[in-house]
């Protein structure tokens, strides 16, 4: 039987639907499990945090969601090497569970994903993701060629990385950074920061590389008919660009 | 310079949300008030004009404005303060500047939390030190913490 992977749904979750299509469409064991169901949490074999507003956000992104018993299965499982992702509002909530980048404790977060930077708003704008990482640094990336351009939709108001330097430092000197910004040839410069993002950062990943989060949507372009790059002919149904980044997820339960 | 507090009048869900989580964190609240503090130039009804002209962060069907003695928190009181300033919007011209979240945590008998139980809350909750500071009254004077390394 293949693994089982969970799509935790917490009140004000709203990309739980996009996020288990592509997963089932990658041939993943995907399904939905709201926060009444977290008692079943412990039973799935991976977890896939999707985008949204967890509690409204209410505190500070991702905060209220991180204390959630929904998050009790969730730690649990990574501090037994399962594997966990997540996007967005799921990336936010893995920060502020301590999972990521995993340099302090548990639930006492060492970096945020803050308000954007120079200007504070929401920024709706497809961007690419690099690979800054050897593919085999995180289970989850292991099936991508290295320095992988992954394209994504950056969707958010919180999606800056900042931490105190000495923290920054500890991102880079342990490997944490997985992925940055990038323009669609792989060329990192500040244009392609939508959110002034330190270090350009748009992943991390934790020590044991079975956590990554990340800040922008791959599952929102990642089949032809929502792909930029589509091209006359294709079949609009079939999955492409960020959907690499999902299968690879698969991939890596399927190993 | 002077504080300026904007609380909601309606049902503060924030609030009602951080009391429940904190519970479960094991710290005995029975009670959240939570205000937004502004620091602005000025002084009386003209400063206090000045912020309700200020669409983006006063609304009058929900919001109560209160200019403070005090540029700190009240006794019993921690302000969660950004590291970093908000940059200024000039698209909005709004107010934007220097700004903090004002907590005030209530137990048994509508007593405010003694300073340990709030400084739990602080640091389990309140404030992710990556990116903001507390900030308290102690003794009457201005007290901020320092951002702490990893534990």
């Amino acid at each position: 039987m293949s693994a089982r992977i969970a799509v935790p749904v917490f009140p004000g979750t709203n990309s739980e639907d996009e996020t288990l299509r592509l997963l089932r469409d990658c041939g993943g064991n995907a399904e939905l499990v709201h926060w009444s169901q977290a008692s079943s949490l412990a039973r799935y074999d991976a977890y896939v945090l999707p985008g949204g507003f967890a509690y409204e956000d209410r505190i500070r992104a991702g905060a209220i969601a991180a204390h959630d018993r929904m998050m009790d299965s969730v730690i649990e499982a990574a501090g037994n090497g399962k594997l966990v992702f997540g996007v967005c509002n799921g990336a936010q909530i893995l920060l502020e569970a301590g999972l990521v980048p995993g340099t302090g404790s548990i639930r006492r977060p060492t970096a945020a994903f803050s308000r954007n930077a120079p200007a504070p708003h929401f920024v709706c704008r497809h961007v690419c993701l690099k690979l800054a990482i050897e593919p085999a640094r995180c289970a989850i990336t292991a099936s991508l060629p290295r320095d992988a351009i992954v394209p994504a939709w950056a969707a958010h108001a919180e999606g800056r990385l900042a931490a105190t330097p000495e923290h920054l430092r500890e991102i880079v000197a342990g490997g944490h950074l997985a992925f940055v910004y990038a323009d669609s040839s792989g060329a990192v410069d500040e244009a392609a920061i939508p959110n002034g993002s330190a270090l350009g950062c748009a992943g991390l990943v934790n020590r044991e590389g079975n956590v990554l989060a990340i800040m922008p949507h791959p599952e929102r372009d990642a089949w032809n008919f929502n792909h930029l790059d589509r091209r006359e002919g294709d079949d609009v149904l079939a999955t492409s660009g960020g959907a690499a980044l999902f299968r690879s997820f698969v991939q890596a339960l399927m190993s | 310079m002077r504080a300026v507090a904007i609380g909601l009048k309606i049902p503060d869900n924030t609030a009602f949300t951080a009391a429940v989580a904190l519970r479960r964190l094991g710290i005995a609240v029975e009670r959240v008030e939570r205000s937004e503090i502004w620091f602005f130039e000025g002084e009386g009804n003209a400063l206090i004009e000045r912020v309700k002209a200020d669409e983006t962060i006063f609304n009058p069907n929900k919001h109560y404005v209160t200019v403070l003695d005090e540029t700190f928190p009240r006794s019993g009181e921690v302000w969660i303060e950004p590291l970093e300033p908000r940059h200024p919007d000039p698209s909005t011209g709004s107010l934007e500047g220097r700004r903090a979240t004002a907590w005030r945590l209530f137990g048994p008998n509508e007593a405010t939390l003694a300073r340990e139980s709030l400084a739990a809350a602080v640091e389990r909750l309140l404030c992710n030190p990556a990116v903001e500071r507390a900030v308290y009254n102690k003794h009457g004077k201005l007290e901020r913490d320092i951002p702490r390394a990893s534990e």
